[in-house]
């Protein structure tokens, strides 16, 4: 009989056939050890000091006071892939700097995530133009996208709070040799369906002729 | 004393093959290919008032253009363009090559800046230069098959299949990529030292941006640098004839990041030329104070980034922090913060918002005091002043023979500010001094900018005190878009204002070029029109290029962290470099 | 004239703090090695140089100017333990050792001026020198700049 429920379509779900104490045993233990690590993870992503082109300025500004993602837990940014968690794709895609942005992914050390910033990065953005590829998801996964030509620094930090929701929701192996090795994420959600109902509430716009 | 044509016509008798009337009011000459290098040697070393600076190489295919009034027969075209500082002008030549494989002799025993320009021609027109020392691809990788500019390439990335890199294309690009140093004639060994070769590879934090420069080193002294380039090549040019005349500005805006606004300026004085449009007073002014405020953006973030590489991690917050202010104003007036695409073919995009004044002024009375703690803080640091001092020196003439502009220039000594010698949109009503420096090193480059931020805010100060009334657009039918009110009056106007904006504005055949003293140097755009919605060529000077040329040659027996330095003061920005 | 006690100083506290610091170091490698994820794609052991394969190799055989500064280290960190032997005895060997160390600290010294002054310690180029040779370079060639 099984001694657990689970939601529709929870990609969290436990599956098996134990007993009731062993079930109970589990679903505590590995829960509360898992969601532990999920929030260390989370409060200390650091990211990787990657800039390609213009969002570079406007990801450096967010690093700085005014807007401070250190405060979420990106404090140190490392020159090096092999000690950074976050990598930021914040630019035009290249087609001369595709190996170089596909080599330092892979001397990332896991856990690691990406995110796309900027319009270029997302899809190529306004460079239909032969030395640009389309898109860094051509080549590489992607974890959240910020939109934008590019995207305010509060914009970054909205989608830093996104990723970071993401990590606290994951489930990952605990080590190498034994266990699940499998990484579970949760759904990706589009903001813009959530925000719509708001954005439909808004019926005053401010006149660009007074400051 | 003569002017220029006659006295090439006497000396060249059968050099010379016509004169081509642009819309400037410098000379364009046509010149015989095997006669060119004698023409550009006279013109450098033995006239009086001598053109000593090679300002751009570049090329144009002219395979699919309709205008060519009376223009020599040519497939490509090779095109010198020469500044004088005594005379204060420019000077173009053109050399028709009608072959089917176009070849011209290399200028690089007259002018050594001439070396990259030539390699870019090769890599994005397929011309060879027989005698260039070194010809290899420069902005594209060296496994790209074909050459961009021609007209027969493909523009778009999607007109080219969907791009995969598997495990295998990755081994060869990255294989193709891997510095061999014989390729290069650069040695192994130094006597009994073996020298190593670093990259300071495309992912540095002290490059700002993605640069690579491959150093041979003897220890932790420099030997040798060669820089590899075309990581960040967006293909703007490209881009220009494809885009219409209209919407070509935002790709403007992104040609060097940093300068936002300053970026269009010299576009769309260019279009407006080839156009005929007269702008009004308020729209001249309203176009200064918006550059001045990017270039004091500009060179805040150049500040503290320039002193963070050198090992200050507090100025970066601070100036990071006065851009933000700096950034306000740009977004009330502007709408957006580093892109604003705002300027337009006649005009700006809309009038100043009401209490535009009150924002400005603002920010006038909190700055000084802040550049004065600057000064306090980095300028005058002991450890600053030993880390650039001395460091990266080169004269007014190497200056010169380079190809250097901007504060790179003023800072050896020599007093050339394109605003003051060749004024543009009203700069000659304004009141600003034009700071120089001593020696040419480090230091001199970041106090000559330095003083450019008080000088910028002197001149929006004038703006603010004396702007005029009047509309934020010409009357010009080829205004794109025109004047709003007329276009909900009358119907004219709206045709124009449709077919303008879907479209693109027909701007009448013709050539034209227009130059800008920008934040880094002088950017210049030199557009051909061939009486078609978008541009048939897009020239994009940038200063950038010619500084980064330099950069091995006055880097040569300094160390590592003194390259940072030299990096920094510099100032380059990657997308100024390969568009 | 009295016969000092003997002293016996316990060993097993000291074994004790040995194993300590044993089993806890290997203990934090041993389980760190174990835990967290692997992967392994092409360029994951590859050497990291800005992302690109790097030319040539890093063991070479480089200047004189390293050794010189490892040599000095020797020198000088040997000195020390001597400075440092003299001091745990420094009440058993009275004045007589005090002037001999007061000597040896002012060989020390003198080499150490003698080492600046020849400038061993001198790594990159000499700003100031190369400032003067271009002022003169730009005294000699004067560059007339004759304005409108």
């Amino acid at each position: 009989m099984k001694w657990w429920t689970n939601k529709v379509n929870d990609p969290t779900a436990l599956t098996g056939n134990s007993s009731f104490e062993e079930t109970v045993q589990k679903s505590i233990v590995l829960t509360n050890m898992e969601s532990m690590l999920a929030w260390g993870r989370k409060n200390s992503i650091w990211p990787f000091n990657f800039g390609l082109s213009c969002c570079y300025v406007e990801m450096a500004t967010s690093i700085t006071s005014k807007y401070d993602i250190a405060r979420f837990g990106a404090e140190v940014i490392r020159g090096t892939p092999r000690e950074a968690d976050m990598m930021i794709v914040a630019g035009t895609v290249f087609i001369k700097m595709a190996p170089v942005i596909k080599q330092l992914y892979e001397q990332m050390m896991a856990p690691r995530w990406v995110i796309s910033m900027g319009a270029c990065a997302n899809s190529g953005g306004m460079y239909d133009i032969y030395s640009v590829v389309q898109g860094v998801d051509k080549f590489m996964p992607v974890d959240i996208y910020v939109p934008g030509c590019p995207p305010r620094p509060d914009a970054f930090m909205e989608g830093l709070l996104l990723l970071r929701e993401q990590i606290g929701k994951e489930r990952r192996p605990l080590n190498w040799v034994v266990g699940n090795q499998g990484i579970v994420k949760p759904e990706a959600i589009s903001m813009k369906e959530i925000k719509t109902v708001e954005r439909m509430k808004m019926t005053e716009i401010r006149r660009p002729d007074e400051v | 004393m003569p002017d220029i044509i006659t006295i090439l016509k006497t000396k060249f008798p059968d050099g010379i093959i016509s004169e081509q009337i642009t819309k400037n009011d410098f000379p364009t000459l046509w010149v015989h290919a095997h006669n060119c290098m004698a023409i550009l040697y006279f013109l450098k070393k033995e006239i009086a008032q001598p053109y000593t600076m090679l300002y751009d190489l570049t090329a144009i295919d002219e395979q699919a253009r309709i205008y060519r009034d009376e223009q020599p027969d040519s497939r490509f075209t090779i095109v010198y363009q020469l500044l004088s500082f005594q005379r204060n002008t420019f000077l173009r030549l053109k050399i028709p090559l009608t072959s089917q494989t176009p070849s011209v002799p290399s200028i690089t025993s007259v002018w050594p800046s001439a070396n990259w320009y030539e390699r870019e021609v090769y890599d994005l027109f397929g011309v060879k230069f027989t005698g260039h020392p070194d010809l290899r691809r420069i902005l594209m990788p060296n496994t790209w098959v074909g050459h961009p500019l021609q007209k027969c390439h493909p523009a778009r990335a999607t007109e080219m299949g969907p791009f995969h890199l598997p495990e295998s294309k990755q081994d060869k690009e990255q294989e193709a990529m891997k510095f061999k140093p014989e390729e290069w004639g650069l040695n192994k060994n130094l006597g009994d030292d073996e020298l190593m070769f670093l990259n300071l590879g495309p992912q540095h934090p002290g490059t700002h941006g993605i640069l690579r420069l491959v150093v041979q080193l003897d220890g932790e002294d420099i030997v040798n640098i060669v820089p590899d380039i075309g990581f960040h090549h967006r293909g703007a040019e490209k881009m220009g004839e494809r885009q219409s005349w209209h919407s070509y500005i935002p790709y403007t805006d992104r040609v060097e990041y940093l300068g936002g606004v300053m970026n269009n300026f010299p576009y769309v004085m260019a279009v407006e030329k080839l156009a005929g449009i007269e702008v009004p007073e308020r729209v001249k002014m309203i176009r200064i104070m918006m550059s001045e405020l990017f270039r004091i953006s500009s060179h805040l973030v150049w500040y503290g980034t320039f002193a963070q590489d050198l090992g200050m991690m507090t100025p970066v917050f601070l100036t990071f922090n006065d851009r933000e202010k700096v950034l306000g104003i740009v977004e009330a007036i502007c709408g957006a913060r580093m892109h604003p695409n705002w300027f337009r073919i006649g005009g700006v995009t809309q009038d100043l918002p009401k209490g535009w004044e009150k924002l400005v002024q603002a920010f006038i009375d909190y700055f000084p005091k802040r550049l004065k703690e600057y000064d306090n803080l980095v300028m005058k640091n002991s450890i600053f002043k030993a880390r650039t001092v001395g460091i990266g020196v080169y004269t007014t003439e190497e200056a010169i023979e380079w190809g250097i502009t901007g504060p790179g220039l003023r800072a050896t000594g020599f007093e050339w500010d394109f605003r003051k010698k060749q004024p543009y949109s009203g700069y000659q009503n304004f009141d600003f001094d034009v700071p120089i420096g001593k020696n040419g090193d480090c230091y001199d480059r970041a106090a000559v900018r330095v003083e450019e931020m008080r000088q910028s805010l002197r001149i929006i100060q004038q703006c603010v005190n004396n702007m005029p009334e009047g509309p934020y657009k010409s009357n010009h039918p080829l205004t794109t878009p025109p004047l709003k009110e007329k276009t909900l009056q009358d119907i004219e106007t709206l045709i124009h204002h449709f077919i303008n904006i879907s479209l693109g504005p027909v701007i009448p055949a013709g050539e034209a070029f227009c130059s800008v003293e920008a934040t880094k140097g002088n950017n210049g755009y030199y557009l051909i029109s061939d009486g078609n919605i978008n541009s048939y060529r897009t020239r994009i000077r940038t200063p950038s290029f010619p500084h980064m040329q330099l950069v091995p040659e006055i880097s040569r027996g300094y160390t590592i962290p003194d390259l940072m330095a030299i990096l920094g003061s510099v100032d380059y920005v990657l997308s100024d470099i390969d568009r | 004239m009295t016969v000092a006690p003997e002293t016996t100083t316990l060993l097993w506290p000291f074994l004790l703090y040995g194993a300590t610091v044993v089993i806890l170091v290997s203990g934090i490698v041993l389980i760190s090695y174990f835990l967290g994820e692997r992967h392994k794609e092409s360029a994951t052991n590859n050497v990291y140089e800005g992302g690109i394969i790097a030319t040539g190799t890093a063991r070479l055989k480089f200047p004189v100017d390293f050794y010189v500064v490892a040599l000095f280290f020797v020198i000088f960190d040997m000195a020390a333990v001597f400075i440092i032997a003299w001091a745990i005895t420094v009440k058993s060997v009275g004045w007589a050792g005090y002037t001999a160390i007061l000597l040896f600290i002012a060989a020390l010294a003198s080499i150490l001026i003698y080492i600046r002054s020849v400038g061993a310690f001198d790594f990159g180029p000499n700003s100031k020198r190369i400032l003067k040779a271009y002022r003169t370079k730009i005294k000699n060639t004067s560059y007339e700049m004759v304005d409108k």
